[in-house]
């Protein structure tokens, strides 16, 4: 993540009515991204109610643990920016890569197209979650291209507490379960405390219109 | 005699936008729920003509509801209102006896578009 600017007085943390509203935008957001990957594999996606958090530098390991739970797993980040800026961490877990892979209908399932596989599930669910998520509010945002985060890695270390540069974080947590398949996929999107606050005005904006 | 209608959604915010696109001219008495279990505590106390029932919900969801109904013999009008767009879960809940499907986020035209579909208002 890149360092943020925090400017002195802006509210870092959102109200119970601004994280109420985030929750239903980040549904609305999800259910656009499962239905995309229910398309794609031809499979019913249980989709699980987001969950958002603020969480504070030194809990930020120990958190995303909690969310995606002890086993070992892959992870892809995926960064936007524009009129929001954060990035997102997708979590893939509870199946090797093959598996994904054959979902997916690639046959040479080799390192190389497994990892290829992830960027591109990733890209979609990021695009159509996020993405939902900034139409919702009226917001033009972008995306940078997906990049492999860690491989077979413990959640704890996937972001050591010391290369986090920002004092606290807005989580957003979606997970995607797979009805017939022990697989899961957790999106997790990070905000620095500047754009938590731009995130707050921009949902006022939104609960303004209700 | 106005028709009673139950809002259920875990989302105040929702439920706000779905009491806010509900026709300005439906003689109706609106009563909210926050999950599956308050939903059907509110359909056993009491008449319930109309629910717009939300699919993904803590401790109770909506296709638990609406197993419930129907082994109770539904007698209500359901329409599931939910984000959750997939091909299989519209036709999951319209196998279970809902009568309609609203995609979220709603609209106050889609939703009287689907009320006049069925002769709930004119």
């Amino acid at each position: 993540m890149s360092e943020e600017t925090e400017s002195v007085g802006t509210n870092t943390t959102l109200s119970d009515d601004q994280r109420d509203a985030l929750q239903e935008i980040a549904n609305i957001g999800m259910g656009q991204a499962g239905s995309s990957i229910a398309r794609i594999w031809g499979e019913f996606v249980r989709l699980s109610i987001p969950r958002i958090a603020n969480v504070e530098r030194q809990d930020i390991p120990a958190v995303l643990q909690q969310l995606v739970g002890e086993k070992n797993i892959l992870a892809v980040r995926q960064a936007f920016h524009g009129q929001l800026r954060g990035e997102v961490i997708i979590v893939f877990s509870g199946g090797p890569p093959s598996e994904l892979a054959e979902l997916m209908g690639y046959d040479d399932t080799d390192r190389i197209e497994e990892l290829e596989l992830l960027l591109d599930v990733s890209n979609i669910l990021v695009g159509a979650c996020l993405g939902g998520v900034a139409s919702t509010l009226g917001v033009d945002i972008g995306f940078s291209a997906p990049s492999i985060m860690g491989i077979d890695i413990s959640p704890r270390d996937l972001i050591p507490a010391d290369e986090i540069l920002h004092s606290r974080a807005l989580f957003i947590e979606v997970c995607f379960t797979l009805e017939q398949r022990s697989f899961a996929c957790h999106l997790v999107v990070m905000m620095p405390a500047g754009e938590i606050a731009r995130l707050g005005k921009e949902l006022d904006r939104f609960l303004e219109t209700l | 005699m106005p028709v009673s209608v139950l809002v259920v959604d875990d989302s105040p915010i929702a439920r706000k936008m779905l009491i806010k696109a509900l026709p300005p001219d439906w003689d109706i008495e609106i009563t909210q729920a926050a999950n599956g279990i308050e939903a059907l505590a509110a359909y056993r106390a009491g008449r319930v003509d109309v629910m717009f029932l939300d699919l993904t919900m803590p401790d109770m969801d909506g296709y638990q509801v609406l197993e419930t109904l129907r082994k109770e013999d539904l007698n209500c009008l359901v329409i599931v209102v939910s984000a959750d767009v997939q091909e299989k879960a519209q036709e999951r809940v319209l196998a279970m006896g809902a009568i309609a499907f609203i995609r979220k986020p709603i609209t106050a035209e889609g939703l009287r578009d689907v009320l006049k579909q069925y002769g709930i208002v004119v």
